[in-house]
């Protein structure tokens, strides 16, 4: 059985069942996917077009957060190329979500497509201590362009931009104390270091741990 | 109402258009006069809601940049508009508008009706976008409910809310869903009854719904943190997708069923 999670750069994707068992979840960009492919189980942006049953990327969310999560109270933050999402449990039950295809617009596509445009290594950049005030990535780069022009070096002016978009999907998520975060993001360490609290990086395949508990638990399928 | 009769100049055929629910006096007036009545808070017109952009703002309640769009298009020989505490200062304002723009009565009412006609379809078994669709249609009319033919059934969530702009967000939810807050008040015809209003199932997962840019998401934030189980809700002209799946994944990972799409 074939999960996946179809994002807007990259596709993440596990076999499961299959004579050699489990196998391990890869990673394939979009661009890049065969065009005939058919899968079993999908989530993710343009998930429909790959399956005939599809599960909602906060479903997905919340299903992998419950799996991977031990502690009952707690807030999960995706954040993806396009989009942020975040879902709160309490006592081990949902609480409260958001989705933010608006204001998140484009912001982990930004990221990525700013250290590729100004040759930088997010490994190396350290921390900055100011930041920009950034709702979207599209309407943050013209702070970036304008931080340049004013003699700021393109380093700084984009790890601002970097830590503005933590605080903003930070508060999104409703400001708490330890957030675990998911996505491509948690490999990024600039990223993960300018969010004002403590960060539990749960890495990229959270929600096809939500696929696979969907799978067991929803669709009887024995895994 | 300032002039003494406004109805006087209604012919049986004249279109009367109505915004927010006329208290039932002026409703029964204008069915005994024959008047065709329509409903300028829902969309009556396929067109683009940018030509509202002259008159009001756009970051604006959508159902009032709608009746205001329909007022544009529908020949209309009069509006009837409610700016009583069961409707809102929004509307208020715009019947200033319209009166400005129009050349038709623009007439003010204040719907402070206060005997309940009880709400059975609030909590039948139907499609929630049916139940939306009569209650909205019931406005129309000033005849007595008929309980008897809507038994009520055990809620599996709820609805809390004003009559969305978009109706199709309505399709999502489970046959079993209950309707509370302003659409509960009118259906029992009582737009006024902020206790009504604020009434919510503790025991169903329910959804705190409000138009973006109405006073009310103030309370349908407030109740959504109250409630147990409860998630709030806004949404302006139009539901997007991630809003939709918000309501599918909120209804699903509360163990109940959403309708599939
Ligand atoms: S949704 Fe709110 S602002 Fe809009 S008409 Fe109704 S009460 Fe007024």
């Amino acid at each position: 059985m074939l999960l996946a999670d179809f994002g807007t750069s990259y596709c993440k994707f596990r076999e499961l069942g299959g004579p050699a068992g489990a196998g391990q979840p890869y990673l394939l960009a979009t661009k890049d996917l065969p065009k005939n492919l058919r899968v079993d189980l999908a989530t993710g942006h343009n998930g429909k077009r790959f399956s005939d049953r599809y599960v909602n990327e906060l479903t997905a969310l919340a299903r992998g957060g419950e799996d991977l999560i031990a502690a009952p109270d707690y807030v999960l933050l995706d954040c993806g190329s396009r989009d942020i999402k975040y879902v709160s449990y309490c006592h081990g039950k949902l609480a409260d979500m958001g989705w933010n295809s608006e204001c998140g617009a484009s912001m982990g596509f930004t990221i990525e497509l700013l250290e590729k445009y100004y040759n930088l290594d997010y490994g190396k950049l350290a921390v900055p201590e100011r930041t920009f005030s950034i709702t979207c990535g599209v309407l943050g780069m013209s702070h970036i362009f304008d931080a340049v022009t004013s003699g700021i070096s393109e380093a700084e002016a984009v790890a601002r931009f970097v830590k503005g978009i933590a605080l903003n999907a930070y508060r999104f998520s409703g400001s708490p104390e330890t957030l675990y975060l998911s996505g491509g993001l948690c490999d990024n360490p600039l990223f993960v270091g300018s969010f004002p609290c403590n960060i539990i990086p749960l890495g990229r395949f959270v929600l096809i741990k939500g696929l696979e508990k969907t799978a067991r638990e929803h669709l009887s399928i024995a895994l | 109402m300032k002039q003494e009769n406004p109805f006087a100049q209604l012919r049986p055929d004249s279109r009367v258009g109505i915004v927010g629910i006329p208290p039932l006096a002026v409703i029964g007036r204008l069915n005994s006069l024959g008047a065709q009545i329509y409903d300028l808070d829902e969309p009556q017109i396929n067109t683009d809601m940018e030509l509202t952009a002259p008159f009001l703002p756009r970051v604006y309640c959508a159902i009032l940049r709608t009746a205001l769009l329909n007022a544009l298009h529908l020949e209309l020989d009069m509006i009837v508009i409610d700016v009583g505490p069961g409707k809102c200062d929004c509307a208020l304002h715009v019947s200033t508008v319209l009166q400005d723009m129009l050349r038709i009565p623009v007439i003010r009412t204040r719907n402070e009706d206060d005997v309940p006609f009880g709400h059975p379809l609030c909590e039948t078994k139907m499609s929630l976008l049916e139940k939306l669709k009569r209650i909205t249609a019931g406005v129309q009319s000033a005849a007595p409910h008929q309980p008897e033919k809507f038994p009520p059934c055990r809620p599996t969530a709820g609805f809390w809310g004003v009559p969305p702009r978009d109706f199709s967000l309505l399709t999502l939810f489970p046959d079993t869903t209950h309707i509370y807050g302003w659409t509960r008040c009118m259906e029992n015809k009582t737009p006024a009854d902020g206790e009504l209003e604020e009434m919510f199932n503790a025991e169903v997962p329910t959804i705190f719904f409000a138009q973006s840019f109405c006073a009310k998401t103030a309370l349908a934030k407030f109740l959504a943190a109250k409630h147990p189980h409860g998630l709030y809700l806004d949404v302006d002209v139009t539901c997007s997708s991630s809003t939709q799946a918000k309501i599918q994944a909120f209804l699903e990972l509360s163990g109940v069923g959403h309708a599939a799409r």
